[in-house]
């Protein structure tokens, strides 16, 4: 199951899919179905999130040189 | 030489010897042991060694052909003590001055011309001179709207690229560029070397202004350290000051003094006392563009991208935990429906069946009335013929026929011997 939207696009989804559990809406035949797309929309997110976070270490310290430079 | 007598017996003097008794005359009244003062305008001047002036009445007309001329002159032995005096004091002996000249008549024979050997110059009087031109150069430029001129000229907010108009032999220039290219920051300097005291000064840094305001720098800084008046004279040159003025181009000054400001100061867009304040003036201001604009920045942008990542953490971490409770709950919420389907069939089913075994019982109970056994034990029988059918009416047998009669503890034989129809 692929995931290739942005950020937003991809949180929308999630955001329907919870709000879709939430008001009842969720047959037992499309549970699982959504389930599985939340997860990996989850997982997807927190994915790229980790690439994000490894990227902005490695520019902190440049950063934190131009903003500590005395 | 021989003594001449005139026809009229009065003695004839030669031309020597008439100016050898003029020259004492004049010598015993205004000579060398009595000196005088004598106030008169410049008309000319010209050194060469020596100073030569030719001093006029004050206001005369240069056109009066009539108008009285001193012809002074100041040996170089005089000359060079009191030009360093004058220098030091910013004083210039220039066409039009009003000077006070101390010094006694001489006549220089060879040229028949009374002369003025000058010995001292007032220089308090030069002075006064120098102040009321300098106070009517201030009130002209201030008429035209030149002294606020330079000042509205926007400068950019990051004034690296700098043109500078200075001696690169001097401890201004070395003091103001020192300033600079020790900040850290990337100052470009683009020197436009001149002349920072003397006559040809005013001429040189007018043109360095010009140039650089051609050239596109974005601050035009004139620097020259501390000096007598007369060395920074120059800054007061009405030439340099519509120059600065008129520069579309911001012009800062760092021009050392410790008295009057030059009026180059006061026409500039920004004057330091120094050139190294005005370089320190200018590092700071690129250094607040650099706190704020660049560290300032730095420091927000580590705490934005802080804050965003730990707010899109907690949204993900979030959710994981909405969705799970939210599966969770729906779940439960169907095996809830399930199992209150499953206990109204279950109440359902037991209904039926206890209804089904009520029915059953009573149709049991009804039944029961008919049952054969019953009949028998009440003495009732039932005859079954030769065919072991059972024998409900006569026609089904004949005499003689052996039939079967069974009652409620067993059954017989017995033989139709006689048939009777019923009454």
């Amino acid at each position: 199951m692929s995931v290739t939207g942005d950020w937003n696009e991809e949180a929308n989804e999630l955001n329907a899919i919870v709000a879709s559990f939430d008001e009842g809406e969720v047959s037992v035949d499309d549970l699982f179905a959504k389930l599985e797309r939340a997860t990996a929309i989850i997982e997807a997110l927190e994915a790229r999130l980790e690439t994000t976070k490894a990227r902005v270490e490695e520019l902190a310290p440049r950063i934190a040189r131009v903003a500590d430079d005395e | 030489m021989a003594s001449v007598e005139s026809s009229t017996g009065e003695p004839v003097l030669e031309v020597g010897e008439f100016y050898e008794l003029l020259t004492a005359q004049l010598e015993s009244a205004y000579g060398r042991r009595h000196p005088r003062w004598v106030r008169g305008e410049v008309a000319k001047v010209y050194e060469k060694s020596h100073l030569y002036v030719d001093l006029v009445d004050a206001g005369s007309s240069a056109s009066d052909a009539k108008r009285p001329v001193l012809n002074a002159h100041c040996w170089a032995s005089q000359w060079n003590p009191l030009k360093r005096k004058l220098a030091a004091d910013g004083v210039t002996l220039a066409p039009g001055a009003v000077v006070n000249l101390f010094g006694y008549v001489d006549l220089y024979a060879p040229q028949g011309r009374i002369g003025f050997t000058v010995t001292e110059i007032d220089v308090a009087g030069l002075l006064g001179d120098v102040a009321r031109r300098r106070q009517e150069l201030i009130a002209r430029l201030a008429g035209e709207g030149l002294l606020e001129a330079n000042k509205r000229v926007p400068v950019p907010a990051v004034p690296l690229r700098v043109g500078l108009v200075a001696s690169p032999q001097t401890e201004g220039y070395s003091d103001f560029t020192g300033q600079l290219l020790n900040s850290g920051y990337g100052f470009e300097i683009v020197l436009v070397a001149t002349a920072v005291q003397g006559d040809a000064a005013p001429a040189q840094i007018v043109r360095a202004i010009e140039d650089l305001d051609r050239h596109g720098v974005d601050i035009i800084c004139v620097v020259r350290g501390g000096g007598s008046k007369g060395d920074l004279a120059c800054f007061d040159d009405e030439r340099v000051a519509r120059a600065i003025a008129t520069s579309s181009t911001a012009v800062f000054t760092g021009i050392g003094h410790t008295g009057d400001e030059s009026i180059a100061d006061l026409v500039a867009h920004t004057r330091a006392i120094t050139p190294t304040k005005l370089g320190e003036e200018i590092v700071t201001v690129v250094a607040n563009w650099y706190e704020t604009n660049v560290r300032q920045s730095a420091r927000r942008l580590l705490d934005a991208s802080g804050a965003l990542l730990d707010e899109a953490s907690e949204y993900v971490a979030e959710r994981r935990r909405t969705l799970i409770f939210a599966v969770r709950d729906r779940l439960r919420a169907e095996q809830r429906h399930l199992s209150g389907v499953r206990q109204r069939l279950w109440l359902h089913s037991r209904h039926t069946l206890e209804s089904a075994t009520r029915s059953l019982a009573s149709s049991r109970q009804l039944l029961s009335a008919y049952d054969p056994a019953r009949r028998l034990a009440q003495g009732w029988s039932i005859v079954t013929g030769a065919d072991g059918q059972v024998v409900a009416r006569l026609a089904q047998v004949h005499s003689g026929e052996l039939i079967t009669v069974r009652v409620s503890d067993g059954s017989f034989a017995s033989t139709v011997e006689e048939m009777k129809g019923a009454p």
